[in-house]
């Protein structure tokens, strides 16, 4: 049995005050108190009639009794609770019920903090127009070429430069413009980075190791 | 059904009952009625009184046992309290100090 956290299973009755350090998963009833030092979790068949004191809790069952969780509380969407809860972080998701006070502490003082769940606001790229491609790979070209010479000696920078290699052949130069031009001019963000296409294999030094 | 485990930093002051196994690394102070198996792994503390099925003892219990069908005590069992159990198994190793009584 290699569980990482306490289990109750869905048959067992605990009555009395529980306590722990480790995260604790309960499917079955829990009368008393619980005192833990991290993450509660009761599960759809768990019943808990108990004072909880914890760090996270997240409830997808029935609790009787008052929360007070350190650092967040969560009710599901078939949690249901019957108490105060008492956490800085408080997520009731649409379905749960629940009837009680709630008690986030010092509303003041809150610091700012981006939700957890959601993700970073995406960042808006300027729309390009079509006459900034083309000082652009102007602009590369004097850099790339240094590394060009030294390229048979210097096998480390190979890794670093094969993007830009490709956009100093002349061929592909005009290749590089006519693709950048439509990938920008729609907001990046909507839609996945289209592949650039695999570069193509330079003579590497390879150095295989016995 | 879950397999229920009592991980090694709880501690349960309490009675527990359950138609199920338990597993206990942990500490129980109190009561513990069972109607299956109950095993007592090496970091478990029971202080309490048992009344199981089966009882399979690695760790420490200060308690008086009745079991239905069996108590077993491993070689790094120790138990101090009394047992009644039609069936009982000391292997070589454990410390035990109590009474017992295989009548039933």
């Amino acid at each position: 049995m290699d569980n990482d956290m306490t289990v109750i299973g869905d048959s067992v009755t605990i009555r009395g005050n529980l306590s722990g350090e480790e995260d604790l998963h309960v499917l079955g009833r829990v009368e008393g108190s619980v005192d833990l030092d991290s993450t509660l979790v009761v599960a759809e068949s768990g019943i808990i009639k108990a004072e909880v004191s914890v760090k996270n809790a997240i409830i997808s069952g029935v609790v009787v009794g008052n929360v007070h969780a350190s650092e967040s509380i969560e009710l599901t969407r078939e949690g249901r609770m019957v108490g105060d809860i008492s956490s800085p972080r408080v997520i009731i998701v649409d379905g749960a019920s629940f009837r009680g006070n709630v008690d986030m502490g010092d509303i003041e003082n809150m610091p700012e903090r981006p939700p957890a769940r959601e993700r970073p606001a995406p960042r808006p790229r300027p729309v390009v127009k079509k006459d900034e491609p083309a000082p652009e790979p102007e602009a590369d070209e004097p850099e790339v070429e240094a590394p060009d010479l030294e390229e048979a000696e210097d096998v480390t920078e190979e890794v670093a430069v094969p993007k830009k290699k490709t956009v100093t052949r002349p061929a592909a130069k005009a290749k590089a413009k006519a693709k950048e031009k439509p990938a920008k001019k729609k907001p990046s963000f909507l839609e996945p980075p289209k592949a650039k296409g695999l570069p193509k294999k330079k003579k590497r030094v390879v150095v295989k190791r016995k | 059904m879950a397999n229920t485990v009592i991980g090694n930093t709880i501690v349960i002051d309490g009675e527990i009952t359950g138609e199920e196994d338990l597993t206990i690394r942990g500490t129980i102070k109190g009561r513990i009625a069972l109607s299956a198996s109950l095993y007592v792994e090496n970091s478990g503390t029971i202080e309490a009184d048992i009344e199981t099925e089966n009882v399979d003892i690695s760790g420490s219990v200060t308690g008086n046992i009745s079991a239905s069908d069996k108590v077993e005590l491993k070689s790094d069992g120790r138990m101090v309290g009394d047992i009644k159990a039609p069936r009982i198994l000391i292997a070589d190793g454990a410390v035990f100090k109590g009474n017992v009584d295989m009548d039933r």
